[in-house]
């Protein structure tokens, strides 16, 4: 039987169909190194920073400086290291936040798209009332009830997300709940969990894997806002948003210290919208490809 | 209606069953309406009847896929939907269906070997091993290379993927298989070898099939009996030969005509009765015979009453007010070559 | 207006009561997000069992769930939206007074991103795959992942403090004196503006080459007609929809996206209102702030399905 070797072959076939992505979109790829290198600095954050991201020194607002690669902040601190540190910050942020909204989003999506009915009238209600309150407004709202500080803040962000993946997978599920092989299964007598599981998940997950991506980009904006707002990353701890914060209170007299964080943000954001659209096109059912 | 002598339980009895589904405007449509029927056991029944009589809802219907809005399925005596949804669910397993379409009844992102594996899967009564030898054994049987195993279905043909169906159906021993227009998406070239095996399965297993069709010869070629559909009613009911070489309802004549024929057409011209004009909505059928818009025969009082059972010959039912009346050709007549008093090739053996 | 036009319109503010209704549970639902006892937290580490007391009374926190929502329901009917813990003065006399700041470079942001976007989209959508529609798509991805309220530092580090073209901060009254109402408004709309011309190019354009990529387009193309007014005369009248649709979450995302820009700026709007009030835990007002936001979204919205309507009757028939 060659069951096994035949696995081993879709396994290395599966790989260069990854390469061939790669290699033919090179926005992708660049964003996808990119962000492994923005990781694998967040991971090695205390190697890399020359200095503590909190230790204060005399040397205030220093223009950058061998000593001093992106220079000091108003309170002597090393903008460097403070940038290598706000990365891990911020990742954690953006991922915390899609993962909340993912975790309410789509239990409450596929209940309204499998069931139908009242209760997919009611929860469609609902996402359309969340989603005509603006976002940051109603993430600030939350964060002020929640309570003040990042991991508060990034779950506000991710219920203010919840709405938009609910409604993203709801119609997702309600297109495969109709598939034949949705049918099939069930005369095989799968119970409902087992039915969303094995067969309307995998089949309705892969815009929710675009768009999540994309909110990722979301996310860190959203971060980088409330930190700017002081309700996010709370002092001494850096974060982009938050030494952007810093950044525009000595806006007078340093006006370079905006410039690091603010590019910091760009870049990723960039990364996380490239890889995005990348996804897009590739599971785009209109150019699905015929091997 | 039905004049079957006292037998055995039957696998599956329809009884004046309706499947109506809400359009718009809240109106109801009757894809099924009234329709009663039994099936016994190692029977092949042929169901058919042109595209949109309602022949894949009533095969739903059977196979608890749609739930009837009114009369009862009753399987094997038992009503699947006094059950509790738990029984319900082992129970249907005894009830199964081939798709028309094989692409979309395989999910895209299981390997064949798990499609197949699934239904066992589900209650994991055996242990692991034997369901993966089980169902390497039934590839095997319904002609499928075990390379297949690890393959996904957009890499096989629409013949492949059908074999895959009917092997995954098979793990489960049904009691009764519903093929609904199962070979009528594949290639003509394949339909003969399908239809073979669906045969060859029938003698080995002693499978119950609901042969759903809107492909005369087909339906000739594998059934003992057979049901004539027109927008959502069976109008016509008995043995094969008797439906197919004298039909007693000018629906069946005119289906039996539009089969085509291979003659030249100056030879056949002279027996075509054609069917004129479109199928009526089911949402409001005509009053009456629901084939009289379209009916060669018709009489003003088939707008009038519903055209009762009328029996043509032993256990040969027609609607018709005038069944057994009307001067209609008969299968021989209509297709003098193919039918020769045979049963019919299906497309493509010849 | 057509008979079925009003019908329709009438339909739809009738749908509008039921959102209404949900926004004033949510809005209503914050504070029961607050962990443990809301007057406790309200009143803060320091304050005495006395203030404590005094805050659960004064927000009604002893009653029933429902009777507090009943109270804040029938206050808000009446325009009463409580009052602020802080101030102690009406909550919408507050929002009102600010509303207007934030509505200025909210709309100026709106009218500056279709003004711009417009042109961009069609030129993209005219030159697909060009060097026009690279540099133009470029420009819509950088408008999408660019933090607004850093634009908004960079210009005022450039125009306000370097060139001293515009003032840094502030606001002025659009009624009391136009002139240097928009001047302060400039430079906040113009770094609100950049993610609603990212998207509405976006958009456009792909709705663009849609239709002009068409069956019937070509045909018009064939047949020798011109560009431009194939562009007019069937692109752009069968995108207006569209747009209009685009429009309408730009709008959203731009209220949102204000409250940042307003901190930029020192701009004393809704959005200033909201930080501050969350940051001290001054919930009446956040509610007021965010139940004041929702309901003008929902009017836009409204607005927007009547635009729906008029300039597409044939929406009407469902
Ligand atoms: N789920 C459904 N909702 C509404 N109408 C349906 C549904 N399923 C089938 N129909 C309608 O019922 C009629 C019969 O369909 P069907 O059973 O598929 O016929 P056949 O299989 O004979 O072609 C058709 O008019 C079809 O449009
Ligand atoms: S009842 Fe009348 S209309 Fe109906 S089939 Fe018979 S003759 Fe034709
Ligand atoms: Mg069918």
């Amino acid at each position: 039987m060659s069951v096994i070797s035949e696995g081993v072959v879709r396994r290395k076939r599966r790989r260069s169909r990854f390469v061939a992505w790669l290699a033919g979109d090179k926005r992708a790829a660049v964003s996808l190194v990119f962000l492994l290198a923005l990781a694998s600095l967040s991971v090695l954050a205390n190697v890399v920073a020359p200095y503590s991201p909190l230790e204060q020194s005399m040397d205030i607002l220093a223009p950058p400086s061998a000593a001093h690669l992106l220079g000091t902040d108003d309170l002597g601190r090393d903008v460097f290291s403070r940038l290598v540190h706000g990365g891990p910050m911020s990742l954690y942020a953006s991922f915390l936040a899609v993962s909340v909204g993912v975790l309410i989003g789509l239990p409450f999506g596929v209940l309204a798209g499998y069931l139908g009915g009242w209760i997919d009238t009611a929860v469609s209600r609902v996402i359309d009332t969340i989603l005509s309150c603006p976002s940051i407004v109603l993430a600030i709202a939350v964060t002020g009830a929640l309570g003040i500080g990042l991991t508060n803040s990034m779950i506000a962000v991710g219920i203010v997300f919840s709405p938009g993946l609910a409604r993203l997978i709801r119609v997702q599920t309600m297109i495969v709940k109709g598939e034949l092989y949705v049918d099939a299964a069930r005369t095989f007598g799968l119970s409902t969990p087992r039915l969303v599981f094995r067969h309307i998940l995998p089949n309705a997950i892969q815009p929710v894997i675009v768009q999540v991506t994309l909110l990722l980009a979301t996310a860190l904006l959203a971060e980088a806002s409330l930190s700017f707002l002081g309700l996010g990353v709370q002092p001494p701890h850096p974060s982009w948003g938050q030494m952007l914060a810093r950044a525009y209170a000595y806006m007078e007299i340093a006006p370079e210290q905006m410039y690091a964080p603010g590019f910091a943000i760009l870049f990723t954001a960039l990364a996380f919208n490239a890889l995005g659209e990348s996804l897009r096109s590739l599971l785009d059912p209109t150019r699905r490809r015929s091997d | 209606m039905n004049a079957t002598v006292p037998t055995p339980t039957p696998i599956v009895a329809v009884e004046r069953v309706g499947v109506h589904f809400p359009v718009s405007g809240g109106r109801t449509l009757k894809a099924v309406d009234g329709v009663s029927l039994e099936v016994m056991p190692r029977e092949t029944f042929g169901v058919i009847g042109e595209s949109g009589s309602g022949k894949t809802t009533l095969g739903r219907a059977i196979i608890c896929l749609e739930k009837p809005s009114a009369g009862r399925i009753l399987h094997q005596g038992l009503d699947p939907y006094a059950l509790s949804s738990r029984e319900l669910r082992r129970h249907r397993r005894r009830y199964q269906i081939i798709f028309q379409d094989p692409n979309a009844a395989l999910d895209p992102r299981m390997t064949i070997l798990k499609s197949i594996r699934e239904p066992m899967d589900v209650t994991g009564e055996m242990p692991e091993r034997q369901r993966q030898q089980r169902a390497l054994e039934l590839m095997e049987r319904v002609g499928l290379s075990p390379d297949f195993a690890s393959r996904y279905p957009h890499e096989l043909s629409g013949g492949q993927k059908q074999r895959v169906c009917i092997a995954r159906v098979l793990t489960l021993r049904p009691d009764l298989i519903v093929c609904d227009e199962a070979v009528s998406a594949l290639d003509v070239s394949i339909q003969a070898d399908i239809l073979n095996l669906f045969a060859e399965l029938q003698a080995e297993f002693g499978l119950t099939y609901v042969f759903i069709t809107h492909n005369l010869g087909v339906v000739a070629h594998v059934s003992d009996r057979v049901a004539v559909m027109y927008l959502g009613r069976i109008v016509e009911i008995g043995r094969t030969e008797d439906v197919v070489l004298s039909p007693s309802h000018p629906y069946t004549e005119a289906l039996l005509s539009a089969e085509p024929v291979a003659l030249p057409s100056n030879l056949r011209s002279h027996s075509r009765v054609m069917l004129k004009g479109e199928l009526p909505s089911h949402v409001s059928p005509p009053s009456g015979c629901r084939f009289r818009t379209r009916c060669r025969f018709v009489q003003p009082l088939c707008g009038e009453k519903e055209p009762p059972w009328r029996e043509t010959a032993p256990g040969h039912w027609s609607a018709c007010h005038f069944a057994g009346e009307l001067p209609i050709m008969s299968g021989a007549e209509l297709h003098p070559v193919k039918l020769g008093g045979h049963a019919a090739q299906p497309e493509g053996r010849a | 207006m057509s008979r079925r036009t009003l019908r329709v319109i009438g339909w739809r503010l009738l749908q509008v009561v039921p959102v209404i209704v949900l926004a004033t549970f949510a809005v209503f639902g914050l504070l029961q997000l607050v962990p443990g006892d809301p007057a406790a937290v309200i009143a803060g580490e320091t304050a005495t069992a006395e203030r404590i007391v005094q805050i659960r009374e004064m927000l009604g926190l002893d009653l029933p769930l429902w009777q507090q929502y009943l109270h804040w329901l029938g206050g808000a009917v009446q325009g009463d939206l409580s009052t602020s813990l802080i101030t102690g003065l009406p909550v919408i006399d507050e929002v009102l007074r600010r509303l207007p700041n934030t509505l200025l470079i909210v709309v100026c942001a709106l009218i500056l991103a279709i003004s711009i976007a417009v042109p961009l989209g069609i030129l993209a959508a005219t030159h697909v795959d060009g060097r026009v529609d690279r540099f133009v798509t470029s420009i819509a991805s950088l408008g999408v992942a660019v933090p607004n309220f850093w634009v908004g530092m960079i210009l005022v580090g450039f125009f306000a403090l370097n060139l001293g073209w515009f003032p840094t901060t502030g606001a002025a009254s659009l009624t009391e004196d136009p002139a240097r109402a928009l001047w302060h408004a400039a430079l906040p709309a113009i770094a609100l503006a950049s993610s609603g011309i990212a998207e509405i190019t976006r958009q456009l354009r792909s709705a663009l080459i849609e239709v002009l990529s068409s069956q019937y387009v070509r045909t018009l193309q064939a047949k020798g007609l011109s560009q431009g007014r194939i562009l007019w005369r069937h692109g752009l009248k069968n995108v207006s929809l569209t747009l209009l649709t685009v429009i309408g979450l730009v709008f959203n995302r731009t209220l949102g996206a204000t409250v940042a820009i307003e901190a930029v700026f020192a701009i004393p709007g809704t959005g200033s209102l909201v930080v501050t009030s969350a940051t001290n835990k001054d919930f009446p007002v956040v509610q007021g702030v965010v139940f004041v936001l929702v309901l003008i979204v929902i009017l836009c919205n409204l607005l927007i399905d009547i635009l729906y309507s008029v300039l597409d009757p044939r929406m009407n028939k469902q």
